[in-house]
């Protein structure tokens, strides 16, 4: 089984704060980018059954019904999910009950909307396109047509006062499923010079606990990542448990079979070439070994030492023992019925587990 | 065939740094042929890597020129090489003490500067016939006749005749030669009598063994011939001998007079005591040459392995590196702090920095250095005197009667105009002032008496800032003084770190350990537990800072293709934590142990 993950690099405004692969462009879309994706798609050749597909961005929601349709078409045509999870990335402004219902018809049965804030100073902090107002109708809309979708919320935007009445607006649309990010301000992006303005740790620590705080009724089975009992994302769960996926479209990653590639990222370069990568790269077991440690510890479940040695064929204290000692010595990590996993201190300080364990 | 010696100069050239020392002398070495110019690369007399990129010689070497003069004769002209740094002041001294004459080259540009004066001093001390030559004549801002005044003025000597070069262009370079000729007596050894040779420098070479230079003063010295150094008896048999040319070019026999190589199964540097006698050993001299001292280390540092270098590498690096350099001292040592390592001593800050670079360079080692500090005499209530190398061995206050530092005294050279800024700074520097001469309209020289342990840590750095780069500064020791000292400690989470104290001025000790707690504080990353800084002497807790703990460090977002990124960043911050040093439960930076020298930055 394999995660499947289609990017969509087409934004109508640009906002400030984000790193991803980016292009402005009013209206769809162009045809040109779905022809080249699906010529991707079809060329692909490590074919295995898809157990989740997201469509990613950029902004995913801008794409035509047709032209999401085309998308789709290819993708089962070439990795036959059976019952698989289909993610939709959408801006609450995109969104119409019209265009919702196209989704649903084209197979989507999961939407991830990017509400950010409920409230407007933070909005245009991040400098978003939408209001709260345009959010809180998105998510009605969403909400009464999907069993299965998912708020991504960003904490740290001025004001930070304004989060806990987000976290509470947040819990009363009962969405199965938040995500909440703490802003960054990357190097690189407009915000990236204005890094002064960062929020402090100890406010953004306390954002950080508020969400879980506030968030009841949802376990936070990852550092940002918070579910009701049975929807968790099972697409991220790829990630987090760093297990194979495929990604289409200018600058996504793969990994599989060992290697860790990413597509051309230029659009133009993209659309000549579709399938070309730019950075391909063999990890050593031993790095394999690592990364799927830091990537588990992200999460809730942890890692347990049946689960490591079911997938590698060795031993969990052998490669990493004194590791694994030492966080938990350092409270950082415990250990519960054979399985290590991340203490509150643990969450909070997660690269500090990480340190620990890479060479 | 035997030279005469009424045929033979031996001469040095002594100049302030870049007052173009090594380009003369590559200058002289061309004209003469010893080098052809295809093989002519900069500086020739300086092999080290290190010497190169710093403009500095550090281990002096030879060279033998062939000259025939205007007279139409032939004449063979030794040029010995100097160390161009006050650390290797002795072995200045018997590279001088090798000739007969000294080549003064000051800079027409720049005039008359600290180290020329503390040159010249030293060369007239060995009475030689020094002789001015005042380089870089075609420079736009050249001032020969001010030169030539400062040079009669504050060093003393005749300048009317002081041959004037462009090292750089060629300018003069027979001038020189002719100089030397005419004026630079020739050497009156006896050939007749027991050999006595003066080794000026060694060096290690590793598929000879050790190379000393010598200069022959009495008698004879020729292959298989049994020898003895003078200052050990040991004995041994000349393998080979020959000139530098400055390549090594082997001969039968050193005539009285004449300046070569000796090699005779020497297996290290430490056996080989510069300025020591070689004499023969079945008819030895009865007396040794004049001005032989053991050169004694005086900045010391603790040097600790850190990263994957582990102290077996460090200790194999020292063995090896001590082949080549048999000045510097080492000895294990057991930091709480900072575990195994070595203590060193060096001949002075350069020599410190220079050891430390090669050792880093050359045998690619991840180090923690500690804040250089220099040899104090405790004197005991009970009558005992004992010496300390680190302020950790600094015994308890009440067992003290007294504590004595090495005082020194500093000359320094600077424009009038910042004369008042280089007064003030040695006064902050607890220097004595002891005389202010003018040596012109413009410049003056300043005489100070100061404790060693104030240079060792900024005086060099700050005297330039205070003088825009002006001043130029020269300095020997003159001996222990009482001094009001006190140790000051510094606890990490109550626990007093070793490698982090130091002994300092009581009068200032309250500031700079303020001072010092507050630059630990920003040097100390945040840890997973709050760090408490303190800064102590004896019982009493001066200051407190803390460091406060880590309480989120989490990447919020981590998708797809960032795993691995992630996963190498976190690689990098640990390649950056192997560098740090684990006391205790903290993680100290390397730097921090050396935030001591940052200390005088900030104004008091």
């Amino acid at each position: 089984m394999i995660g499947v993950y289609i990017h969509v690099p087409f934004c109508r405004t640009r906002c400030p704060y984000c790193d991803f692969n980016r292009v402005r462009i009013d209206g769809a879309p162009p045809d040109a980018f779905v022809d080249a994706l699906v010529r991707e798609i079809d060329a692909f050749d490590a074919c295995r059954e898809a157990e989740t597909v997201f469509m990613g961005g950029g902004t995913p929601s801008l794409l035509t019904p047709g032209q999401l349709e085309r998308i789709l078409e290819a993708v089962r045509r070439r990795f036959d999910p059976k019952a698989p999870e289909m993610t939709l990335e959408a801006n609450p402004d995109d969104v119409t009950g019209a265009l919702a219902d196209a989704w649903r018809a084209a197979g989507v049965n999961r939407v991830s909307l990017g509400v950010q804030s409920f409230d407007d100073t933070a909005l245009r902090y991040l400098g978003r396109r939408h209001d709260a107002e345009t959010a809180r109708r998105a998510c009605g809309i969403v909400a009464g047509r999907f069993a299965n979708w998912s708020m991504d919320l960003i904490n740290g935007a001025h004001p930070a006062s304004s989060w806990p009445a987000t976290l509470s607006e947040c819990a009363s649309f009962a969405a199965p499923h938040v995500s909440c990010y703490g802003l960054t301000y990357e190097p690189g992006t407009p915000f990236g010079e204005r890094a002064h303005e960062a929020i402090d740790d100890e406010t953004a620590l306390a954002c950080y606990r508020r969400s879980r705080e506030l968030l009841t009724g949802y376990e936070r089975y990852e550092v940002s990542n918070f579910a009701m009992p049975g929807f968790q994302c099972r697409h991220n769960l790829y990630y987090w448990r760093n297990l194979e996926y495929a990604g289409f479209g200018p600058g996504a990653f793969s990994f599989i079979d060992g290697v860790r590639s990413m597509n051309e990222t230029a659009l133009e370069a993209y659309l000549a070439r579709p399938g070309r990568k730019t950075e391909q790269l063999r990890l050593s077991e031993r790095e394999i070994r690592v990364e799927t440690l830091i990537q588990h510890f992200r999460l809730s479940e942890g890692l347990s030492r049946d689960a490591y040695a079911d997938r590698f064929g060795r031993d969990l204290d052998t490669d990493f023992g004194p590791g694994l000692r030492a966080l938990t010595q350092r409270g950082l990590l415990e250990e519960r019925d054979g399985r290590f996993v991340p203490t509150e201190s643990g969450f909070e300080l997660n690269n500090e587990i990480g340190l620990a364990l890479v060479d | 065939m035997a030279i005469p010696q009424q045929q033979i100069r031996n001469f040095s050239i002594i100049a302030h740094i870049d007052h173009g020392k090594s380009t003369l002398a590559d200058r002289l070495l061309q004209y003469t042929g010893a080098v052809d110019a295809r093989n002519m690369r900069e500086q020739t007399l300086d092999t080290m890597d290190l010497e190169r990129e710093r403009g500095i010689t550090i281990k002096s070497v030879a060279a033998r020129l062939d000259y025939r003069a205007r007279d139409g004769q032939d004449y063979v002209l030794n040029l010995i090489d100097t160390p161009g740094h006050v650390d290797f002041s002795y072995e200045v001294s018997r590279s001088l003490a090798a000739c007969e004459g000294a080549l003064l080259l000051v800079d027409a540009a720049q005039g008359v500067e600290a180290q020329t004066l503390a040159h010249a001093y030293r060369a007239i001390e060995q009475d030689l016939e020094i002789i001015p030559v005042i380089n870089k004549v075609d420079l736009p801002s050249a001032d020969v006749e001010s030169t030539r005044r400062q040079i009669e003025d504050v060093v003393g000597l005749d300048a009317s005749e002081a041959v004037l070069a462009s090292a750089k262009s060629g300018l003069g370079t027979q001038d020189v030669l002719e100089a030397i000729v005419k004026r630079v007596p020739p050497p009156r050894g006896d050939r007749a009598r027991p050999a006595r040779a003066l080794i000026f420098d060694a060096k290690y070479d590793p598929y000879r063994g050790v190379v000393t230079y010598v200069r022959v003063v009495d008698g004879r010295l020729q292959k298989d011939q049994r020898v003895m150094l003078m200052s050990n008896g040991e004995r041994y048999e000349i393998s080979e001998l020959g000139f530098m040319t400055p390549e090594i070019r082997p001969a039968e026999a050193l005539e009285a007079g004449e300046v070569g190589y000796l090699i005779c199964g020497i297996k290290t540097l430490a056996t080989v005591n510069i300025g020591d006698t070689v004499t023969d050993a079945l008819r030895p001299a009865e007396a040794p040459l004049p001005g032989y001292k053991e050169i004694l280390p005086v900045v010391f540092c603790g040097m600790y392995p850190a990263g994957t270098t582990d102290i077996q590498e460090l200790r194999d690096a020292l063995d090896k590196l001590h082949l080549n350099d048999a000045s510097f001292r080492y000895q294990a040592d057991n930091s709480d702090a900072l575990g195994l390592g070595f203590r060193l001593g060096f001949l002075g800050l350069l020599h410190m920095e220079i050891v430390q670079e090669r050792l880093e360079r050359e045998f690619d080692l991840t180090l923690v250095t500690t804040v250089p500090n220099v040899e104090y005499h405790a004197y005991l209530t009970d009558g005992q005197m004992k010496v300390v190398q680190s302020a950790s061995q600094m015994p308890e206050p009440a067992r003290i009667d007294r504590v004595e530092e090495p005082y020194i005294e500093v000359e320094i050279i600077t424009p009038t105009e910042y004369l008042s800024p280089v007064i003030e700074l040695c006064k902050k520097k607890r220097g004595l002032h002891v005389r202010v001469d003018y040596l012109d309209a413009r410049r003056c020289l300043a005489v100070y008496q100061m404790p060693l342990a104030e240079i060792v840590l900024d005086f060099y750095d700050k005297l330039k800032t205070y003088s825009r780069g002006y001043a130029s500064l020269e300095y020997h020791m003159i001996g222990y003084r009482e001094g009001d000292l006190v140790k000051l400690d510094i606890l990490l989470n109550g626990e007093p770190v070793d490698a982090l104290s130091t002994v300092v001025f009581r009068g200032s000790a309250e500031w700079v350990g303020r001072t010092l707690a507050s630059k630990l504080r920003k040097l100390i990353p945040r840890q997973q537990f709050e760090v408490a800084i303190q800064a102590a002497i004896g019982n009493r807790i001066l200051v407190r800072e803390t460091v406060k703990a880590l309480r989120k460090n989490v990447t919020a977002k981590c998708y797809g293709g960032d795993i691995t990124r992630k996963r190498k960043l976190l690689e990098k911050q640990k390649e950056g934590k192997r560098r740090m040093k684990q006391v205790g439960s903290v993680e100290v930076p390397q730097e921090a142990f050396m935030a001591l020298l940052q200390v005088g930055d900030e104004g008091r």
